[in-house]
């Protein structure tokens, strides 16, 4: 499942689930994380991947050595996934990505320690989502330190395309369903002739949904 | 759809009872005696009832503080765990858990193992216990078992936690792991003196006090 179809997936469970059957409210939560994806033309890959199933419980995973063609090198990627679906008290769902040394595109993009968190909750008193413990460590992008960049921040990357930094992508209506996606390094690759988009590299990704 | 809407509901209450049934109070919990002294949260304040607890996130451990260290220090850890238990005690009085897991990851250079970042793994969740007298608003329950060392392949090794839901947000939760066989611990007596937890510097640990 690429993250589109992960998106649509969260879309999904905020709309289906205040429609189903039962009398009562349904719980429910998803949440995936990953240390690096590369979509191109000929490279599709994703590393040290985590997917919490549907009955909740927690999935791990990590791989100390990742290297994608000439497009990524990174060291000690750790994806977990927890939650737990809970009509009566309340349901969470927290994934987490973080990494050790990357270098993207030849080291145009360099760090030393990539954290990604997403946390959503519902039910009490409280229904949200947010990426705090998020972090991206002597973050070097086309030789410009960046430090703790804020959500969103986008640079240009010439002849390349760009990188979106701590990319936080909201979901859910926020009464019924919350969720967030945080990306904390999304390079786009652009077509440097016609400017169409040709590939994304995602380091330290980590999605959370809950809806009741 | 009918007739399925009918069974589900003529079956619900049956699987009520039956949950119910299994999850009967055992009051006065002890847990098991893992190699030093528990100095968990009020010594004898336990009871042993159904609980569940989930969730994961970071730490920024030292200096026991709710505000993440500079991301280039690399002083925090990150985790996943969750327990379960239905509130039964074995013939010696521990509460026992259900299930559960445990991933723990220190990423503090100080303590890396042949290079990489030190890599807890529980095989095994065994006791979970209520606290009644901690400072966590929600809940707050300390478990353990057996795990094991990724790097080294060190393995059957206690571990106990101390696990604290104090509302929302999460950065108000509470979490600390101790694992006396390798003197290794993760534990903030100094920020709430009744418990060692340490404030979540992100992600949830919820408390449920029913399953």
């Amino acid at each position: 499942m690429n993250i589109d179809n992960f998106r649509r997936a969260v879309l999904i469970v905020g709309l289906a689930l205040p429609m189903s059957w039962t009398a009562g409210s349904v719980a429910a939560q998803t949440a995936r994380s990953y240390g690096v994806k590369v979509s191109t033309p000929t490279i599709n890959q994703t590393a040290s991947s985590a997917v919490l199933p549907p009955g909740g419980d927690m999935v791990t995973n990590s791989g100390q050595s990742i290297v994608v063609g000439s497009l990524v090198t990174a060291q000690d990627a750790f994806a977990i996934v927890t939650g737990d679906a809970d009509a009566t008290d309340g349901s969470n769902a927290v994934s987490s990505a973080t990494l050790g040394a990357v270098s993207l595109l030849s080291g145009l993009i360099t760090a030393d320690g990539v954290v990604a968190v997403a946390s959503s909750t519902i039910g009490g008193n409280a229904t949200g989502s947010d990426a705090q413990g998020s972090s991206l460590a002597n973050l070097v992008v086309n030789g410009e330190s960046v430090s703790d960049p804020a959500p969103n921040t986008w640079m240009d990357l010439p002849g390349v395309g760009y990188v979106v930094l701590n990319e936080q992508i909201p979901t859910g209506d926020g009464v019924t369903t919350s969720g967030i996606t945080v990306n904390m390094i999304h390079v786009v690759l652009l077509d440097a002739l016609t400017g169409v988009q040709t590939g994304e590299i995602i380091i330290g990704s980590a999605s959370s949904a809950v809806g009741n | 759809m009918f007739k399925l809407r009918t069974l589900a509901m003529l079956a619900a209450p049956i699987g009520v009872v039956l949950i119910a049934s299994s999850c009967d109070r055992q009051p006065g919990a002890v847990a098991p005696g893992i190699g030093k002294p528990l100095a968990h949260f009020q010594p004898g304040n336990f009871v042993c009832v159904p609980v569940k607890i989930t969730g994961g996130g970071r730490i920024d451990y030292p200096p026991e503080q709710a505000e993440k260290n500079p991301p280039a220090s690399h002083e925090y850890e990150t985790f996943g765990a969750h327990v379960m238990g239905s509130g039964q005690q074995d013939a010696n009085g521990v509460c026992l858990a259900d299930k559960g897991a445990l991933e723990w990851v220190d990423h503090r250079p100080e303590m890396e193992v042949n290079g990489h970042p030190l890599n807890l793994h529980a095989t095994e969740v065994t006791f979970a216990e209520v606290a009644t007298d901690a400072s966590c608003t929600d809940g707050a329950v300390h478990w353990g078992g057996k795990l094991r060392v990724q790097n080294t392949g060190q393995s059957d090794l206690d571990f106990e936690v101390w696990d604290c839901d104090n509302g929302e947000p999460g950065r108000n939760d509470g979490f600390a792991i101790s694992v006396p066989a390798i003197d290794y611990a993760v534990q903030c007596f100094t920020v709430t003196p009744a418990d060692p937890t340490c404030y979540l510097t992100g992600g949830n640990r919820q408390f449920h006090p029913t399953h």
